[in-house]
């Protein structure tokens, strides 16, 4: 009897194990991007097409997703990072150069956005969807809602209220209500705006990215500092919550797909992208994760009130006042440093 | 003597607080609502998207994979050093206890960081051979304490005699030591087995893309997936913890009737 | 026989070169890759620079960092001490019940303890929640403000941190308990002594190794704590375990998550070494074991037993007793 256990343990993993090995023999693309950033239909859509499996492992800021990948983290053959972080992987060697032959899909780039990045001519990477950050409310308990940063500063919402964990959007939230730049090395500037978040941090609950967005709909959260399209998804869930961008402004950001050196399957991968702006599927991936792409041939396609959705098409005069976080080189170190002191404070 | 009542009220009190969060997961599982919190009416249809989750059973296999090669690689590495410390003392063997019980009084954490930072220094990819590594490598010492304490009840004179009577050092150790330490050596490797499918921390910092296992990927939904699902998963795996309990005690007690 | 000598040497390292060898190389040189690092000057993009420098160590020193070493440093003693305190009376409770029920006791201790740690983490995360019974039944009986969190704070950390480690305390205590002759009890009271008084004086000082190994039980992994702050803490529970994680996936400042990792390992072996110096350092005990021994109403030889003072075997012990217990559950599956 005693030999019984270990006999029966074996041959139940022994079973699962065989079992489920079938399906790796097909080819696999890895993708590494943010949480609820694809199109499940789409991503089946184009397994389907190309015989292949994809498998997404998902981070929560551009910093964390270097550190990763910088830890040995290779084999990945897609990873979706922020145009400013493009920019360092480029510098560092992380990349490989796209062939514009296997995208026959670039021409439906919005040049207009193009422009805005470093690396316009997409030699490296190839534009997502763009995003802001905002605020997501439950406007009955937050009757007196205005749009602005300051609402963290109310201590009537004291530990239901929370921040991004991410040093460069919360610094630059604080940043943009001092009225200064998202991207300043001025130090008296980030002290301040350091000092700012220092006081947010008394009335939050956590510096968090992915959960909090969930806290407002089951009320652990009134008052959460999120993307716009993340918080546009839960909205569509639960029609009581509303966004709204701060009227001080805000960040701005292009999420680029780019292909890391070490990647196994380059070819799919461009098949990938190229699959991702085909007109019809961009458009399917916009309505679901409620980002804007800047491909001009699938929002034609998108149904007339989506595309007046100011969470997800903000209004030109919003735009106006937001900025692109860039890369600051050295400079981080000072973000690195203000962001210590910030999560140190009592 | 009358006796206090505190240690009994305590104990209660305990199995309360031990029992009261794994109940509410339960009865959460049955949510119908997507992202948790009030009660919006009983629905099995977390269950089905765990099911229907080929991750879940993705990172499943991994852990499996791990927990066996972990298990029987530090079985063997474990027994083998049990045996040392056992029969030899001297320095040798002092430094060789001190090594082996080094890991057991570290952080999990100095641990994960420490072999992140030697397989990035060496260039090793990270994948499930680098997680069967750092399993082994704190495996090792849970299996040789375990194995150990068998082997200072054991009477090696029945090995002497075993000799005296004719039978090589080999036949006598597969013979005879070999069949009276297994269960001290099951029980070890049981236990590595356990910790292998456990453990988060270690892993967290030495697993690459595609070698996600169960816990990794329970953490990243805690992270981003939907609440009722874990908890489903939760469920499912109480229960597989509750059948395997029970299903032991009823062959402990079964064996000992026979005996 | 001049030829077993040689033989039994080489016997000798062929049974201890295989593990010497893995843990040197898996875990030796890995740490002290990780002690070296610190000394090493932090590149802008990740990794580490050329050369050497005593620079992050000095940035040890910055009010940041001592701020949460003692934060850690009292999250983890207040978890530990809670743990020790609700062990004892259950380990008595464990100890003293008849063998039918302790089976049973012990199995419903030993369950949570094999069910999934991160599960019993969010499991709490949602007995937390604002919006959640727990919270409303508290509200009810005007416990807590409506408006009062229970999550993200270090108290929700210290909660959880006991949920979690609580049966590393209540297994060593009752293992110990249990070969207590609690006849020792019963002659103190005959002999004059409060039914509290006698727990303290002769109990306590009777497990006093089951105590030393529930305490570094649940100590060490608390030290070293990163998910629970990770995911019940809050802006301000933040612990070494974060601060690390933090250094290591998001800042990509090896050299600082290295220098924190040696910090964090400098703490668990002084804290460790404390507490032995600590027990070695009470006689009372033995005292207490002789004059029982001498008015003749107690067990010697148990006493004596369990009064040994602390050597480096007796640690080894300590540590083969507590493997035993988890033997003894292991054996349970197993058998």
């Amino acid at each position: 009897m005693r030999k019984l256990i270990p006999i029966v343990i074996i041959a139940i993993i022994a079973i699962i194990v065989f079992s489920s090995g079938k399906s790796e023999t097909q080819k696999i693309l890895r993708i590494y991007n943010w949480a609820d950033y694809v199109s499940d239909d789409v991503i089946k859509k184009f397994e389907t097409e190309y015989h292949c499996q994809v498998v997404i492992d998902t981070f929560d800021s551009n910093e964390a997703m270097l550190a990763k990948l910088k830890a040995g983290a290779t084999g990945y053959d897609i990873v979706v990072p922020t145009e400013y972080t493009v920019n360092v992987m480029i510098d560092d060697g992380m990349l490989i150069k796209l062939d514009p032959a296997k995208i026959p899909n670039l021409k439906n780039i919005d040049t207009d956005y193009a422009k805005l990045m470093r690396d316009g001519k997409m030699e490296y990477s190839v534009p997502y969807m763009v995003s802001v950050t905002g605020i997501g409310y439950n406007p009955e308990k937050v009757p007196d809602f205005t749009p602005s940063w300051s609402i963290f500063l109310n201590e009537s919402y004291k530990g239901r209220m929370t921040l991004l964990n991410d040093m460069r959007e919360t610094l630059g939230a604080a940043l943009k209500s001092l009225n200064f730049s998202i991207n300043t090395t001025n130090d008296a500037e980030l002290e301040e705006a350091k000092n700012l978040v220092i006081c947010y941090k008394k009335n939050i609950a956590k510096f968090d990215v992915d959960e909090a967005k969930r806290g407002l709909v089951t009320g652990e959260f009134f008052v959460v500092h999120g993307y716009n399209g993340d918080l546009q998804q839960i909205i569509e869930e639960a029609p009581n919550i509303k966004f709204a961008i701060p009227e001080e402004g805000t960040s701005m950001a292009i999420d680029c797909m780019v292909i890391p050196v070490g990647a196994k399957n380059v070819d799919l991968a461009h098949a990938f992208i190229n699959f991702i702006h085909e007109p019809e599927n961009c458009a399917a991936t916009m309505e679901e994760v409620c980002y804007a792409s800047p491909n001009t041939e699938a929002v034609k396609l998108l149904p007339e009130e989506f595309r007046q959705n100011e969470a997800v098409f903000p209004k030109k005069e919003l735009i106006a006042k937001c900025e692109l976080i860039e890369d600051l080189g050295d400079d981080n170190a000072k973000y690195t440093k203000a962001w210590d002191q910030i999560k140190s404070a009592e | 003597m009358k006796r206090s009542s505190l240690p009994l009220l305590t104990t209660i009190a305990v199995l309360v607080f031990f029992y009261f969060p794994l109940v509410l997961v339960t009865i959460e599982s049955f949510n119908a609502s997507k992202y948790g919190g009030p009660w919006t009416g009983f629905s099995l249809r977390w269950y089905k998207t765990l099911f229907t989750d080929a991750e879940v059973f993705r990172a499943l296999k991994n852990t499996l994979i791990v927990g066996v090669v972990s298990t029987l690689v530090s079985m063997v590495l474990g027994t083998v050093a049990a045996f040392a410390l056992h029969r030899f003392k001297g320095k040798l063997q002092a430094a060789h206890y001190g090594l082996i019980y080094l890991p057991l009084v570290v952080p999990d954490i100095l641990m994960g960081i420490s072999l992140l930072l030697f397989f990035v220094a060496l260039k090793v990819e990270l994948s499930l051979v680098t997680i069967s590594i750092a399993h082994i490598s704190f495996c090792i010492s849970y299996v040789t304490m375990v194995v150990l304490g068998r082997l200072q009840d054991f009477d090696f004179s029945v090995m002497d005699a075993a000799q005296d009577l004719g039978a090589d050092r080999l036949t006598a150790f597969r013979k005879i030591l070999l069949p009276l330490l297994a269960p001290g050596i099951l029980a070890g490797g049981l236990l590595a087995f356990t910790l292998s499918i456990d453990d988060f921390v270690i892993t967290f910092f030495v697993s690459g893309p595609g070698s996600t296992t169960l816990p990794v990927y329970i953490y990243s939904m805690m992270k981003h997936g939907s609440p009722p699902v874990i908890n489903a998963l939760s469920v499912v795996l109480l229960a597989v913890t509750f059948v395997l309990v029970l299903y032991s005690q009823f062959l402990n007690h079964g064996g000992k009737e026979n005996a | 026989m001049p030829t077993m000598i040689p033989r039994r040497r080489r016997e000798e390292w062929l049974l201890t070169l295989p593990t010497f060898f893995w843990l040197t190389l898996f875990f030796i040189i890995p740490t002290v890759i990780v002690l070296a690092i610190a000394f090493k000057p932090a590149a802008p993009h990740g990794g580490f620079g050329e050369g050497w420098t005593l620079r992050t160590l000095m940035e040890l020193g910055n009010p940041n960092y001592p701020a949460i070493v003692f934060r850690t440093l009292w999250i983890s003693a207040v978890a530990t001490a809670l743990c020790i305190l609700i062990a004892l009376p259950v380990g008595y409770c464990l100890a003293r019940a008849s063998r039918k029920w302790r089976q049973f006791l012990m199995l419903l201790v030993v369950i949570p303890f094999w069910t999934n740690f991160l599960i019993r983490i969010f499991a709490w995360k949602q007995v937390l929640h604002p919006e959640g019974i727990l919270k409303k039944t508290l509200v009810a009986l005007h416990l807590v403000a409506p408006d009062a969190t229970l999550l993200y704070n270090a108290g929700a950390v210290m909660l959880v941190m006991v949920y979690t480690y609580l049966p590393f305390a209540i297994l060593p205590i009752y293992a110990a308990a249990e070969k207590f002759d609690f006849s020792l009890l019963e002659a103190a009271q005959d002999l004059g002594s409060s039914r509290l008084g006698a727990f303290y004086r002769i109990f306590i000082p009777g497990i006093r190794r089951g105590l030393l190994t529930a305490t570094l039980m649940v100590l060490i992994p608390a030290l070293g704590a990163y998910v629970i702050p990770d995911i019940v803490g809050g802006p301000t529970s933040e612990m070494i375990g974060n601060k690390i994680a933090q250094r290591t996936f998001v800042d990509r400042n090896l050299p600082h998550a290295s220098a924190l990792t040696g910090l964090l390992l400098v703490t668990v072996l002084v804290v460790t070494g404390g507490l032995y110096v600590l027990v070695r350092m009470r006689k009372i005990p033995r005292a207490l074991g002789r004059s029982l021994a001498a008015t003749g109403t107690g067990n010697l030889t148990t006493t004596a037993e369990n009064t040994a003072p602390v050597t480096p075997e007796s640690i080894a012990d300590l540590v083969a007793e507590e493997e035993k217990n988890k033997e003894e559950n292991a054996e349970e599956d197993a058998t």
